[in-house]
This record gives C-alpha cells, structure tokens and sequence, in this order.
C-alpha cells in the first residue's frame, strides 16, 4: 500500500494531466446535454456582469472619433430619409397596385458589447441583453452597417453572439444587382466568400451582398458587405468571390438584436417536401 | 487555501482582461494570449500540477464564454498541455531567474505553439479552412505576439529580484 502511494505520489503530476485531459475531452464528446447549457448560461451571466464594468474603456478611448463620424453620419442619414420617405410612398402605392402584401417589421434590441473573444477564430461577442429583453438563440445581430451575427448562446442578463468571421457561419445571402443567390461563408482572413455562384452568373466586384428571402434564419434585405474580387479558374464551374464585409467587427461596440424568430411553419412545410 | 483564492481570483482578473481590454493591442486579427502567459506563470512559480490545473480552468471558462460552438472543452484541453509542458520549466531554486529571465520566453513560447497546434488541429475538423494554413496565418503569429508581450512581465521581474 504504502509502495503504491510512493508511486501515485511521484507521479502525481502526469495523473493529474491525464484525469484533465479525459475530463476536456468527455466535455468534447458531451458538448450541448442540459447541464452543460445550465452551467454555461450560469458562466455567461457571473462574467458578463463583470465584463460590463470593463466597458468603459473603449467608450473613453473611442468617444471623440465616434462623435465626428455620428455627426457626418447624421447629416448622410438625414438626406437619406427624406428621399427613402418618398421611395416608401411610392413603394406603397405601386405594391397596392399590384396587390403585393406590405413586408413584415421587426423589432431591434440594442446592445452594447462588454466582451470579444476574437482569439484563435472563436470570434464570439459578449452583449448586455438577455433572455429578459426576448432573446433567443439564433437571433440575428446588426449593426448600421450591416449583419454582424447571430446569437449562440444566453442568459438572463447577457447573451453570446457568434460574428460572420467564423468558421461555422453560414447564411444565404443574394448579389444584389444580379439577383444572384449564394451561400455565405468564410475560410480566414478578413473576407467572407460565396459559395455556389457559376461562372455564367454576370457578379462583379462593387456588386452589393444583402441577405436572401430564402434564409430560415434572417430576415430578408439587410446588408452583409461588397463584392471585393471575383475569379474565374479552368478547374472549377464556379466562381471564386470574394466579400468585404460591411461591419468593421474590431471597433465593433453597439449592434441590434433583431427578435426574429424562423417560422417554423414555413421549415415544417420544407422539410416534409424534402422527406 | 488563501493562495488557491487569491490566484482564482487573478486568474479571473485575467479572463476578463483577456476578453475586454487585450482588443485594443490586437493587430489584424492577431491578439496575444495574456492567459497562456498567466497559465505559465502560475507553472513556473507553483509547479508542473498547479499550472495544469490552471490551464484547465482558465481554458473551461474560456469555453463557457464561447457559447455552443459545440467545442466545449477545447481550449481546457490546449491549455491545460500547455499549463503541464510549462511546468517542466519549474526549478524551486532558479525560480526568479527563469520568471525575469530569457527561460520563461521559451516557456511562454513553447507552450503557446503547442497550444496552437493542439487547438487548430481539433477546431478546424471537418471545416475547410486548413489547419496548417490557421496554424501559419494565426497560431504562430499569436505565439510570437504572446512571447512579445511576455517581455513585459519579464523585465519587471528583472527589474524587481534579479538587480
């Protein structure tokens, strides 16, 4: 017994190692049971909270050069409305015309950011609302400068964002200009790509990238960013395009959390014809 | 037990460091990792068990704060390599030379790699982003960046035991 102790003691150090690693792993192999989401919610609130009383810092770094872009925002957007409200009166009068239905609004939750986890292509953002202000999994974020995300994770007072820059994101999107529809996603690096886009299809860089009416989990129209390149290569029959995302995701610090929900009456539908 | 709490709580002081003030030294996407120099910290000065152990902890709440990304765990599992490779850079009797000295840049730096490596190559399974490419473009420039940061650190502790 006492030679068995020796033993365990000596190699104290590699057994501990060795019991961590199981664990990590089990947690791996376990992943999304319901203790596990309690104990992340649980984590997500405890830090969250604290995250928050961090946030003052970028706010005092940023605050001058976020007033001036504000204020030549402000003269932009204000020219904008004006002739957006003549487009809607024109807009209304023609889909009464033609018998179209108006489209659905949605509601915006705004939030500060109180935390980025941008290492090692985790890219999550931490946001100062909850399941108390109607969030969900799977929301999606903006930002006025287009989509950032979607929300992955909550808890009472906070909630998790993953951002485009991810390497499970996906999203169905359209090229604006040539109503051509693509698949979102991104491979490292600051650019998103487009996926399933054939060469005969007539995008060009400046092209502009919103979400398609086709996505279950966005709303349709919102801005995702610029065809910045597109390239043609003998071995493939689709194109290579590239996406300058709209959203500058480092000096990110407000977005909205559109409480948009999927229909699920329009997934059941598509999934029992795909059955 | 007085210890154990007060590096719990550095090591949360740390997370919250790492998660909210750490982006403003960010280059590109590249931010170094203020954990993995705590975590090897914590080896050098405590031992090969209590920088596993802190690799592991540090790392789990690094995963809770990531949401269902379906990779909890992963970064536990990186760290806590790293927090027990650290801790072969233990010596009781040279501790404050290897902490203010060039030892703990190879610590920081050997550890961060195999942190890296570790972490891409299960991260990215079954994406099509290479690992080898994220190991080139991020891991290695994210361990250098961490091993740049580490001078910091370590010419204070110079500074402070070792003139």
């Amino acid at each position: 017994m006492r030679r068995l102790y020796d033993i365990l003691s000596l190699f104290r150090n590699y057994f501990l190692f060795a019991f961590l690693i199981v664990v990590s792993v089990s947690l791996l192999a376990l992943n999304d049971n319901v203790q596990i989401r309690a104990v992340r919610a649980l984590t997500i609130a405890s830090i969250g909270s604290l995250q928050e009383t961090f946030g003052f810092i970028p706010n005092y770094f940023n605050l001058r050069r976020e007033n001036s872009i504000l204020r030549e925002q402000n003269v932009a957007l204000s020219d904008e409305v004006s002739r957006l409200r003549e487009a809607r009166l024109e807009n209304s009068q023609l889909r009464r015309l033609l018998g179209l239905h108006e489209q659905a609004r949605y509601n915006y939750v705004s939030a500060n950011i109180v935390g980025k986890n941008l290492q090692l292509l985790r890219n999550t953002i931490t946001l100062d609302v909850g399941e108390k202000d109607g969030l969900k999994v799977d929301m999606p974020i903006v930002s006025d400068a287009g989509l950032v995300g979607k929300v992955v994770g909550t808890s009472r007072g906070y909630a998790i964002g993953q951002i485009l820059l991810n390497k499970d994101f996906r999203a169905s999107v359209k090229v604006q200009r040539p109503r051509v529809d693509a698949i979102l996603a991104w491979e490292g690096g600051e650019r998103l790509i487009l996926k399933n886009v054939v060469k005969t299809f007539d995008v060009h860089a400046g092209d502009l990238v919103i979400t398609s009416e086709y996505s279950s989990l966005f709303p349709e129209g919102i801005r995702v960013g610029v065809v910045s390149k597109t390239e043609s290569s003998s071995s493939s029959l689709f194109l290579a395009v590239e996406v300058t995302p709209g959203v500058d995701f480092a000096r990110l610090e407000q977005v909205f959390v559109i409480t948009h929900v999927p229909d699920t009456s329009r997934t059941a539908v598509e999934l029992a014809l795909t059955k | 037990m007085r210890r154990i709490a007060l590096y719990s709580i550095l090591s949360l002081l740390f997370i919250l460091l790492q998660t909210t003030v750490v982006k403003f030294l960010s280059l590109g996407r590249i931010v170094p990792d203020i954990l993995l120099i705590w975590v090897v910290y914590v080896a050098i000065r405590q031992g090969q068990a209590a920088g596993t152990a802190a690799g592991f902890l540090t790392g789990l709440v690094v995963d809770l704060l990531s949401g269902s990304d379906g990779m909890l765990g992963l970064a536990a599992l990186s760290k806590t390599v790293a927090g027990f490779i650290a801790g072969f850079f233990y010596d009781e009797n040279k501790m404050f030379q290897t902490l203010g000295g060039y030892q703990i840049l190879i610590a920081v730096g050997v550890a961060s790699v195999l942190q890296n490596v570790i972490y891409f190559v299960i991260f990215l399974q079954g994406s099509e982003i290479g690992w080898w490419g994220a190991i080139l473009l991020y891991g290695l420039p994210t361990s250098f960046y961490t091993v740049v940061v580490t001078l910091l650190p370590m010419f204070a502790y110079a500074r402070k035991y070792l003139t």
